[in-house]
């Protein structure tokens, strides 16, 4: 299993050269303003669903280093989810905030007595945030949660506005069908033709249905009900009929190579989503025909996925862009891009990671690797 | 598929014609089909342009098809690109697009190109004989 969480895995193993200045955790370029000034070192006091938030934010922030973290609770989810950042995780707070040079302490433990101890325990010029600044800090996690959620969706309908081609042509089709049958069935005489006939309107109705079906729980924003466990290759099936109103598959040969039974706990709408926008990339990079491979496997007991084109390739200067909110290549209108910003969240969400390799001309793959309790489901719900 | 007949020019006799039906859904060439068996006139299928081209090179029909009712998105070769092969080879025979997405670009575009109609589905019968109706009458013009 990879140790970097961030979704730029691939960028490492494929760049011809190292940027100037790399941020040690997330893997990003700090602009050049930035390459001289030190992180600002933060420790995590408390792993519970705050603490693991917090971890997952402001890991993703250049300017700063997250030096450790802590929880009196061995179990604490985000110990674990420290262990997959590679974040030092600390079984005493003096080991933590004694040592480092830490400049910001975060207390999100909501235990006043630790508060008390910080504040004769922090070294001298350390900050410390705890108590009711903590409690607006957990307020502020929660809402950006919500806005990237509010974001997905956004994206999401956004973009089914580029399934209007394949939604009239799998509509129409059997409305045509029906269309003719009925106006022939007006005049056949003969019983056994009608009875065939009537019956392929039913069915061709029952396909009609099937495709508002398909869309209307397709666009509904995603439940916030509990994770639950999800087949991964069910998923892909599904996405893979979502993604042909987007797309037209009619050129694209498509390999399945599915393991039995690979599963992960997450949102299951969120994750449909993941492949359709996967699935839709993979396919648009494939003007002129191609192969599209899906692929799942239980590696090691993380759980993989590998959604792969052989169309035009990803250059490599663009590697460390491709994630970044509104970063496209398509035209304007034709893009909005939030899709791999927006898949990035939610793997990241479902502790998972994400790696693109990729060569011009050859094609490009997406790997989603689920770490064994994101599997398993063995780990407490996140904000 | 009906004999071939003297009258070189004007196609099978004992038909009103010829056409060709290009639809990757066998649904949609089967009810075009009916109709227009209905109406008298002699229907070839094919399931993508691919086939389309095939259809209108082999043998007699390189003379007597007259007329092509094609979908825009189908395999292999689309509608857009079969349409751009018919115009160049069969500039002759008149072209009905019959499509399941309401483009207007692409329906102006098409016009502007020779295309007799821009049909969208669902059509109804009547509507579709008389659309070929007016491409015979093209398809006789085109050879005074």
């Amino acid at each position: 299993m990879t140790s970097n969480v961030t979704t730029q895995e691939g960028k490492s193993a494929l760049s011809s050269s190292p940027p100037a200045a790399v941020d040690r955790q997330s893997g990003r370029e700090r602009p050049a303003f930035m390459a001289s000034q030190p992180p600002t070192k933060v420790a995590i006091l408390g792993a519970g669903r705050g603490g693991t938030a917090l971890l997952d934010l402001l890991h993703q922030i250049r300017t700063i280093e997250i030096v450790g973290i802590t929880d009196q609770n061995p179990g604490a989810p985000g110990l674990q989810r420290a262990r997959e950042l590679n974040v030092p995780v600390y079984e005493r707070v003096a080991d933590l905030i004694g040592n480092h040079g830490v400049n910001l302490v975060m207390d999100v433990t909501g235990d006043p007595a630790m508060e008390r101890m910080l504040h004769k325990q922090v070294p001298t010029g350390a900050d410390i945030l705890s108590g009711p600044a903590s409690r607006i800090l957990w307020e502020l996690v929660q809402h950006e949660s919500a806005l990237q959620t509010e974001l997905l969706h956004a994206e999401k309908l956004a973009g089914i506005g580029s399934f209007a081609a394949g939604i009239a042509h799998d509509m129409n089709n059997p409305l045509q069908l029906i269309l003719g049958l009925a106006e022939n069935l007006a005049e056949e005489q003969d019983l056994e033709a009608v009875h065939l006939q009537a019956r392929d309107i039913i069915e061709a109705v029952k396909r009609t249905t099937a495709i508002c079906r398909d869309l209307t729980s397709y666009s509904r924003r995603a439940s916030s009900l509990q994770d639950s466990v999800i087949t991964i290759n069910t998923k892909l099936d599904e996405a893979l009929k979502i993604a042909r109103y987007a797309v037209a598959l009619q050129d694209i040969d498509i390999r399945k190579a599915y393991q039995p039974d690979v599963t992960v706990k997450g949102n299951p709408d969120e994750l449909l989503h993941v492949f359709v926008n996967l699935i839709t990339n993979a396919v648009q990079a494939m003007e002129h025909g191609g192969t599209l491979t899906l692929e799942t496997a239980v590696i090691d007991g993380a759980a993989q996925v590998r959604v792969s084109d052989t169309g035009c390739g990803i250059p490599q200067e663009l590697f460390g862009q491709i994630f970044e909110p509104f970063f496209t290549t398509k035209p304007p209108g034709k893009g909005t891009g939030l899709g791999l910003y927006n898949i990035k969240n939610v793997i990241h969400h479902m502790h998972g990671t994400i790696a693109v390799a990729s060569q011009v001309g050859r094609g490009s793959s997406f790997t989603i690797t689920f770490p064994r309790d994101a599997v398993t489901g063995d780990r407490s719900a996140h904000p | 598929m009906s004999e071939f007949k003297s009258g070189f020019f004007m196609g099978d006799q004992s038909s009103n014609g010829r056409v060709l039906i290009m639809d990757d859904e066998a649904d949609i060439r089967k009810v075009v089909r009916m109709t227009l068996q209905k109406a008298g006139y002699d229907v070839l299928e094919a399931e993508d342009g691919q086939k389309g081209i095939e259809t209108i090179n082999a043998g007699e029909n390189r003379l007597l098809l007259d007329v092509i009712i094609c979908d825009i998105r189908m395999p292999k070769v689309n509608g857009i690109e079969a349409i751009a092969y018919f115009r160049q080879n069969y500039p002759r025979v008149p072209l009905i697009v019959l499509t399941g997405f309401p483009d207007t670009d692409m329906a102006t575009s098409l016009l502007r190109q020779g295309v007799v109609d821009y049909l969208v589905k669902p059509v109804e019968g009547e509507k579709l004989k008389a659309s070929v109706a007016r491409a015979m009458e093209q398809r006789e013009l085109a050879h005074l």
